[in-house]
């Protein structure tokens, strides 16, 4: 123990003792100090830091047990050793009582008095390097304190819940939030595993394709869940990758959608009744005139007949509109509303065929289906039957009488490709650029008369594009038109990071 | 000659109504009853006993849905086809007047409104030759 400095006081009224330690205790490399008397002593310890003091007890005026009291009170660190002349073991307990370190009976020798004081030093080195320790590790405990602190605090004030996964599936941290919308069951259930604790089948299944490393590009799986008391939940479940990309376990963020869901609703109810409200009218005016057309109320003239035509036309046009602009707003409201199933999508070519079968026998276009031993995919039902709906359409409306449509279905690795082509009107150069935006209406003399919104392309792509699919058109005006659907082949649900597609388990 | 057959129309729309009723008499030679509503739809088709009945899905007191699974449920009038009609898009999901065809109702065809002249007596004509 190295204390590089270590100065000594002594304090005695006698000379020779002053004198005689002085000699001594300088030998050893140490600073000495002497006064006469207590007085003295104590207005120097107030000045000057000593390391040891040496204290004679009997004294003329103030003696030195009132020193050391004194000493004790204003200086506690130093280290007293009192000197006795009357070797009394009596005294000497009574100082060591108040708090002297240890004594030294007069007379002594040099030996006695550098083992004194040696003890002393070694002492307090001792109990100096005992702090210090005690100190560090106080300062550890502190940062340790403080790093679980703050987790603890962040985790407990996240709005959302927050659950992590060991590698094993059980659980290894998760916050009240989580505990209140999974309704965690147990005494602790930390380090039990998540199926004995949390009653979610859905997000069980999660937790386990995550650990098994089933979500793509570590991005986590997004799925809607019911939580406890059937509270709608978003769940994230995402992987923890380790550098040697091993899964260490997953982290499970829980957010509450019922307010969303609940909004989701009143938009559901709205968009119902302006449907009502507003498409309800135009189908009584349309069917009216349908039923004038059919000449049910009485025959027509001529040009009775050729006006309310195109008064049914403005009607039949209106409510498409009407559709197209709900259908958007329902798209644009967010995917939330997609069901996604695995889907033989022949069927829904089928439907929609049937759907439209009217229109083509109208103006006796014959369509021919090649879509055998296609793989299913993983979409949502009602999106595809209007991207199907619409093609066919199209190229119903854009076509002469007596035309013909293919609808050819082929694998292309991990693609569906499906194409709608047909032999009509063709789009030009010019407009082909467009197509897709909104509103958008090619207009020449053939497709003047058509009813049409100029939404349907740009809905079909949203949905379409919501597959993580992409949808393409060749053309040639006079030549017809072939748009191709590609759709992703896959098993699993589809994942796109940071997007809240929803899954089907 | 064979008796007409009967269609019965509820629709809380009477224009609506009326100009089916005057397309069905006039171009399908049916004999034709109106309701207004899912209540009165019921006590029609106990007192007209209708061969078919063309239905509006969204009414108010009782709406299409309730009214055909009330039929369905009554095995006196299970077997009367139902035509349910509705101007709610079939593409617009989860409203609470959404297509339910197939699924939860036992309703025969479904259309969308307006309907065309020659799908309607089409779709009528094959539920009765069944």
């Amino acid at each position: 123990m190295i204390i590089k400095e270590v100065n000594i006081l002594v304090i005695d009224d006698e000379a020779v003792i002053r004198d005689g330690c002085t000699k001594i205790l300088k030998k050893e490399g140490w600073n000495v100090d002497t006064v006469e008397n207590g007085r003295d002593g104590i207005e120097l310890i107030k000045n000057k830091f000593f390391d040891i003091l040496l204290l004679d007890l009997m004294m003329p005026g103030i003696n030195g047990m009132e020193v050391l009291q004194e000493i004790k009170s204003q200086s506690p660190s130093i280290y007293t050793i009192v000197i006795t002349g009357y070797a009394t073991i009596e005294t000497a307990v009574e100082a060591m009582k108040i708090g002297a370190f240890d004594y030294i009976a007069k007379p002594f020798t040099p030996d006695q008095l550098r083992l004194v004081v040696k003890k002393a030093l070694s002492n307090k080195a001792l109990i100096r390097e005992a702090e210090y320790l005690r100190a560090e590790q106080e300062k550890g405990l502190h940062a340790i304190d403080q790093e679980k602190s703050k987790i603890r605090t962040i985790m407990n004030c996240m709005p959302n819940g927050v659950l992590v996964i060991d590698k094993d599936k059980r659980i290894a941290l998760y916050n009240p939030i989580a505990s209140k919308l999974l309704n965690i069951s147990g005494d602790d259930p930390i380090g039990k595993d998540v199926d004995e604790c949390i009653n979610c089948k859905d997000l069980s299944i999660m937790i386990s394709d995550t650990l098994r490393g089933k979500s793509s590009h570590n991005a986590g799986i997004v799925s809607e869940i019911a939580g406890n008391d059937a509270i709608p939940l978003m769940a994230h479940v995402a992987p923890v990758v380790m550098a040697d990309s091993e899964i260490a376990g997953a982290v499970a963020i829980l957010q509450d959608i019922s307010h969303q869901k609940a909004v989701e609703k009143m938009k559901s109810n709205f968009i119902a009744k302006v449907t009502h409200e507003l498409k309800s009218p135009v189908a009584t005016i349309t069917q009216q005139l349908n039923t004038l057309l059919e000449g049910a109320a009485g025959e027509l003239s001529e040009e009775q007949l050729k006006m309310i035509e195109k008064a049914k036309l403005w009607g039949v046009g209106l409510i498409a509109l009407i559709s197209d602009l709900l259908s958007i707003s329902k798209i644009e409201a967010g995917m939330s509303i997609q069901k996604k199933v695995l889907l033989d999508i022949r069927e829904v070519v089928y439907d929609a065929i049937e759907i439209l079968k009217p229109q083509a026998e109208d103006k006796k276009i014959t369509i021919n289906i090649s879509l055998d031993n296609l793989p299913k995919i993983n979409a949502d039902r009602e999106g595809m039957k209007e991207v199907f709906v619409n093609l066919i359409s199209n190229a119903i409306k854009y076509n002469d009488s007596g035309g013909k449509i293919d609808i050819y279905g082929e694998r292309d690795k991990d693609y569906l490709r499906i194409s709608v082509s047909d032999n009509g009107f063709g789009i030009s150069r010019e407009d082909l650029k467009f197509i897709f935006e909104r509103f958008f209406r090619a207009k020449n003399k053939k497709t003047r008369q058509i009813i049409g919104t100029g939404l349907g392309l740009p809905i079909i792509k949203e949905i379409i594009e919501s597959h993580l699919g992409a949808i393409t058109v060749q053309s040639e005006e006079g030549n017809g038109s072939t748009f191709t659907v590609s759709l992703p082949i896959s098993e699993k649900p589809l994942i796109r990071e940071g997007e809240p597609v929803l899954t089907n388990y | 000659m064979a008796a007409k057959s009967k269609v019965l129309i509820v629709d809380d729309d009477s224009d609506y109504g009326e100009a089916i009723k005057l397309l069905l008499e006039k171009k399908g030679g049916y004999e034709v009853a109106l309701a207004y509503d899912g209540n009165e739809g019921i006590e029609k088709v106990k007192s007209e006993r209708p061969d078919i009945i063309v239905l509006d899905v969204m009414m108010p007191v009782k709406d299409g849905y309730t009214m055909c699974a009330e039929l369905k449920a009554d095995e006196k009038y299970r077997d009367i086809p139902v035509i349910l009609l509705t101007a709610v898009a079939s593409h617009i999901a989860e409203t609470p007047y959404t297509p339910r065809m197939g699924m939860e109702t036992e309703a025969e065809d479904y259309i969308d409104k307006p309907v065309e002249p020659k799908v309607i007596l089409e779709r009528i004509d094959k539920l009765l030759k069944k």
